[in-house]
């Protein structure tokens, strides 16, 4: 898996070149002073980890944190999955159960044109390979889960057990070692304590939005962010080669990823030319992502051929002439439909037609983004198509270039997480065709920035913002889950996130940190106060109300626009971190705990 | 005074988080059992409590366990009607699969309050092995898995019992805690294998005086004695107004059942079971006689009518004689010496010896030792080192208890998580021993908790790799008599401790 990790002596060399920038010298694993003298834990969590507090080593916490996050969220998933009981179509379990079904039932050039219609595969092949190692164990037990045809919309019990066990042992596999190593490394790297790693390690692994949707309403989307974590602990690492080809398998998996692409790449970009320079670094990572996109698409090529020679078409129940070439038609006019590289394009031109729906409006369904709070005030629907995705595009490089503009400038590994972010809720508030569980992507890294020195700490307001980003989240995915009679993991698995953080409405204890301003430490109190009353008054109403009987949606309607509000905050913030953190303004970013860039871990 | 964190609140909040997510999770007939007791307390007059047969599922637990379902039927009819009609066998709608459960969350509160109890009358220099202590008791995978997966209420039961074991630890509040005691025997009669220990206490450090055995307390003897009637009366009497008694007692006491349960439980006759077993192989070349409808016998172990083909068979006298006989032990030392570590000690032995030679154990009753053992497990090095066999033996042997695989993973990983994390701690609270330790037995015990794990992984699933559906007794049978080894020896262990401190 993600990086090799030995095991390495417990206090090995402290910071290299640029410590001295260090306001202190409490670089050392162990708590730093100012943590030894706390006497009582800030908030639950710390006290739950109370005891471990003397322990210089990760490793005597780490398979108890590893065991209880695995148990939560196993009974998470014994309550129902999206789709459960709702026919004719059934939903997102659904559709992971299906392409299990297609990739072990059909030949690889017919998976991205079967049945469209019937949850047909729109993700990317390394989901396809997934889904075929699953089905393909999944069979061993019992084959009628995947047989075809006749398994669609099966409800067995048992099958529902095999599905959980694939989403967490997946999850096991990639998410969970990669964030592990990512918050050792940035820690370090941070100079944060082993402890606090520890704490932030069970704050990301317990995110109530990762769980709900992976483990309750039922996808894999923690193998996407487990490769772009891993992606990140290479470039911690220095591996800037490795981290291309695990962003590749992000993509690979999940397009989605493209959310973080530009900040990867302005990372990767940003240190092949400063601090000089470096053009065999540049074509080195160049050279790599190729072979590595080729990799992932080679099985489906040579599949594509070998089918060809055995006279498998991709379009077995058309007769006559094949139908025309997907996204560019016209390309036809100069390919020759008897050539022997043909079928290939046509199938690599099918896979980027259905993993790129562009043919969708601009959002699908109630999200929390800007287009569909807008579209609260002005009906977007009576706009052309075409402006309404010139403008998509013109608002969400916008948001986006300031952060990238920034991480290009100061290459910093400190920096990813919250340029991550930025770009993630860019994307998320302003591109086209986000969909409500998108908002787990920038959800991700804005929770890794709890790993840093400052993430926990009595004098930050990290985790005010960080938990107030994630509580909003899960709110804002509440009709998604109650559609399914998902309301009571819903709430235990959000309270208790926020319970285990202090964070409203279980405690104030996140707010007016040690030595901000008081005008800094009010002003985020009330306004994070404001979008919390408001949550808990949604709720209320939305249990005892109606909505009124022209309006159905008005509910929905007013947890979009909500969201839609703290959501612009939160990548205000994370644009404001990315500021200050970066040193651009002389001001802001003094003695603000800095931390020099490190070159490397080894 | 610093507090010891994590706090016990702050635990059962987390724990009851997990407890919630658990709802939708297999549960027993014992869900079927209690709703059905909700029912009839409910709508039926108290003469019909102890007589209705309309659900296969009678009361037999005693009277205040009857108010106490009629107190909670009382909210169950406001939450759903359906749930309290006596002929609406099998109903489990969520409203009644979440009220049934949250009855049980909360009315472990009681625990935790025996818990918290505990600690704040623990003095400063073992305050933190007894905080270790009550939150490896708040968070046990033994209740985890039997109240909040399997269904029953032994976690407010157990909190009484504590709630009583911790005011026997002050003279001032030694009367209260016969008394709690005396309820509690009122709301479960599993409890009377404790009684014996109890008895003697009792006696000893409150009806005696202190300094000689001849001069007896009368105020004392009044003041319990009048309040353990006053308690059974308000049990009993309405029962015994009616004329009752007769049917309740053979409600609670049903004689005819078998010696084992529906599988065995850990205990010697379960090691007597396997030796015979074992004795029909090796019989003929002993030239002993085989009783072969025993031999045949395809459901031993299974249902209740065992019989043994070659060891002689075991009658409930037996039983009756052996258990007295141990517990008549451990009674001798406390009546000697009536402190609090031996009175616990009592206690722990008694539930042992019941539990170990008892007629028709369930596995269940591994509580009655583990719980009380707890709360002297951290004495010293000596006493954890009989604890730990018996941690691990207990709960695994609770492991047969569920066996749909969605929970699984709950059970197998929690007690891991729950033995590995106290057992980790013990060993780090538990002080030096004042005498020798004896090497072997911790040779033993360590041997003996490496061996769990391939036996899980054998009865879980290697089994049914290699001999499919045929010869399923032979995992619950491995479970057993791999259990029933860590408790005897842990009992063995702990009588050795007890004697010679």
């Amino acid at each position: 898996m993600a990086g090799p990790s030995p095991h390495k002596p417990r206090n090995r060399a402290k910071k290299p070149a640029g410590a001295s920038q260090l306001r202190t010298s409490i670089t050392d694993n162990t708590l730093s002073p100012s943590e030894t003298v706390i006497k009582t834990p800030l908030f639950p969590l710390a006290s739950l980890l109370w005891p471990a507090r003397g322990s210089t080593s990760q490793w005597n916490v780490l398979p108890f944190i590893l065991m209880a996050v695995g148990l939560f969220r196993w009974a998470a998933g014994l309550w129902g999955y999206s789709g459960h009981q709702k026919p004719p179509m059934f939903g997102d379990y659904e559709a992971q159960r299906h392409w299990m079904e297609i990739t072990t039932k059909l030949p690889i050039s017919q998976w991205y044109f079967h049945d469209l219609e019937w949850w047909g595969l729109d993700y990317p092949p390394l989901t396809a390979y997934h889904s075929w190692l699953c089905g393909r164990i999944g069979a061993l037990v019992n084959p009628d889960w995947f047989a075809l045809y006749t398994s669609r919309g099966l409800e067995d019990p048992t099958l529902k057990i095999f599905m959980r066990a694939t989403a967490m042992v997946s999850e096991y596999l990639i998410y969970i070692p990669a964030t592990v190593i990512f918050v050792r490394r940035f820690s370090r790297a941070c100079g944060a304590s082993t402890w606090s790693a520890s704490l932030a390690l069970v704050a990301i692994l317990m995110q109530p939005a990762t769980i709900l949707i992976d483990h309750v309403h039922f996808q894999y989307n923690t193998v996407m962010l487990g490769f772009v974590i891993a992606t990140l602990s290479n470039i911690l690492a220095g591996r800037y080669m490795w981290s291309a080809v695990f962003f590749v398998a992000a993509l690979g998996f999940k397009q989605m990823a493209l959310y973080y692409a530009f900040a990867i790449f302005s990372f990767l970009l940003g240190i092949c030319i400063s601090p000089r320079l470096n053009p065999s670094r540049f074509i080195g990572i160049a050279l790599v992502t190729i072979a590595a996109f080729a990799i992932l698409v080679l099985p489906i090529v040579l599949g594509t051929l070998y089918d060809v020679r055995r006279g498998i078409g991709p379009h077995p129940g058309i007769d006559g002439p094949p139908p025309s070439l997907p996204l560019f038609p016209q390309l036809a006019h100069y390919l020759d439909p008897e050539a022997s590289y043909y079928p290939v394009i046509e199938q690599l031109l099918q896979m980027v037609h259905r993993i790129f729906p562009f043919a969708r409006g601009l959002f699908e369904d109630k999200v929390a983004n800007f287009w569909c709070a807008l579209n609260v005030v002005i009906k977007l629907r009576k706009y052309p198509s075409d402006l309404l995705q010139k403008a998509a595009l013109v608002f969400t490089l916008a948001s986006i270039i300031p952060p990238n503009l920034i991480l290009l400038l100061r290459p910093r590994k400190q920096l990813l997480p919250a340029a991550l972010a930025a770009t993630a809720w860019g994307f998320f508030l302003f591109s086209y065709q986000v969909h409500e569980k998108s908002v787990l992507l920038p959800l991700m890294p804005m929770t890794l920035m709890l790993t840093g020195k400052r993430g926990l700490s009595r004098d930050s307001d990290f985790r005010a913002w960080v938990g107030f980003a994630n509580l909003l989240g899960a709110w804002t995915m509440f009709p998604l889950l109650q559609r399914v009679d998902l309301g009571v993991p819903y709430a235990v698995i959000t309270l208790l996130w926020a319970y285990l953080l202090g964070l409203p409405p279980t405690s104030l204890s996140a707010y007016f940190p040690d030595g901000q301003s008081p005008w800094l430490k009010w002003g985020t109190a009330v306004l994070h106060g404001v979008f919390y009353a408001a949550m808990a008054a949604w709720h209320v109403v939305e249990a005892f109300i109606m909505p009124p009987a022209d309006k159905p949606d008005l509910w929905v309607v007013v947890n979009v626009g909500i969201g839609c509000a703290g959501f612009v905050l939160c990548y205000l913030w994370c644009l404001w971190q990315l500021v200050v953190q970066s040193d651009l303004l002389p001001v802001a970013g003094q003695g603000k705990g800095k931390v020099a860039d490190l070159r490397k871990t080894k | 005074m610093a507090e010891n964190f994590p706090t016990l609140g702050q635990c059962a909040l987390v724990a009851g988080a997990f407890k919630v997510l658990l709802f939708p999770a297999y549960k027993s007939t014992d869900f079927e059992v209690h709703r059905n007791w909700l029912a009839i307390t409910n709508s039926l007059p108290l003469s019909r409590w102890y007589y209705d047969t309309t659900s296969e599922w009678t009361l037999d637990y005693p009277p205040f366990f009857a108010y106490f379902e009629w107190g909670l039927s009382q909210a169950a009819k406001l939450v759903e009607p359906a749930m309290v009609r006596v002929f609406n066998l099998e109903y489990d709608s969520w409203r009644t699969i979440y009220f049934q459960r949250w009855t049980v969350i909360l009315s472990e509160l009681v625990l935790l309050y025996a818990l918290y109890e505990f600690v704040a009358a623990s003095q400063l220099s073992t305050k933190r092995a007894n905080h270790a202590a009550a939150l490896s008791i708040l968070l046990s995978p033994g209740l985890l898995i039997i109240d909040h997966i399997h269904f029953q209420y032994n976690g407010c039961m157990y909190g009484f019992l504590i709630l009583s074991l911790v005011w026997a630890r002050s003279k001032s509040t030694l009367l209260w805690s016969g008394l709690a005691f005396a309820a509690l025997l009122c709301m479960k009669h599993i409890y009377l294998y404790l009684a014996p220990a109890y008895f003697v206490f009792l006696l000893r450090a409150y009806c005696l005086h202190p300094k000689s055995v001849m001069r007896i307390q009368f105020m004392n003897c009044i003041k319990l004695g009048g309040g353990i009637v006053a308690i059974f009366a308000a049990a009993f009497g309405p029962f015994a107004y009616l004329g009752q008694i007769p049917q309740l007692l053979s409600r609670l006491f049903p004689f005819s059942r078998g010696l084992g349960h529906a599988y065995w439980a850990p205990n010697v006759w379960a090691l007597y079971s396997f030796a015979d077993r074992v004795l029909i192989y090796v019989a003929p070349r002993l030239k002993l006689p085989v009783n072969l409808d025993a031999v045949n016998s395809v459901t031993r172990g299974l249902v209740g009518d065992t019989a043994f083909a070659v060891l002689p068979e075991i009658t409930p006298n037996t039983c009756f004689a052996l258990t007295l006989f141990f517990q008549a032990l451990s009674l001798l030392k406390l009546f000697n010496q009536p402190t609090w570590d031996t009175f616990i000690g009592a206690v722990t032995l008694c539930g042992y010896a019941s539990f170990l030679f008892g007629w028709h154990v369930h596995e269940k009753a591994i509580l009655l030792v583990i719980i009380p053992f707890t709360l002297i497990a951290l004495k010293d090095r000596r006493y954890l080192g009989a604890f730990r066999p018996l941690a691990v033996a207990g709960h695994v042997s609770l492991f047969p208890l569920l066996f749909t695989p969605a929970e699984f993973p709950i059970k197998t990983v929690y007690t891991i998580f729950w033995l590995i994390l106290f057992l980790m701690v013990f060993d780090r609270l538990a002080p030096a021993s004042p005498k020798a330790r004896f090497f072997l037995l911790d040779r033993f015990s360590t041997l003996y908790i490496a061996i769990s794990i391939p036996l899980i992984m054998y009865c879980s699933l290697g089994h049914r790799v290699v001999f499919g559906k045929a010869y399923e007794f032979l995992p619950l049978m491995f479970t057993s008599s791999y259990c029933a080894i860590g408790v005897v020896g842990s009992w063995v262990g702990f009588m050795v401790v007890y004697f010679a401190s």
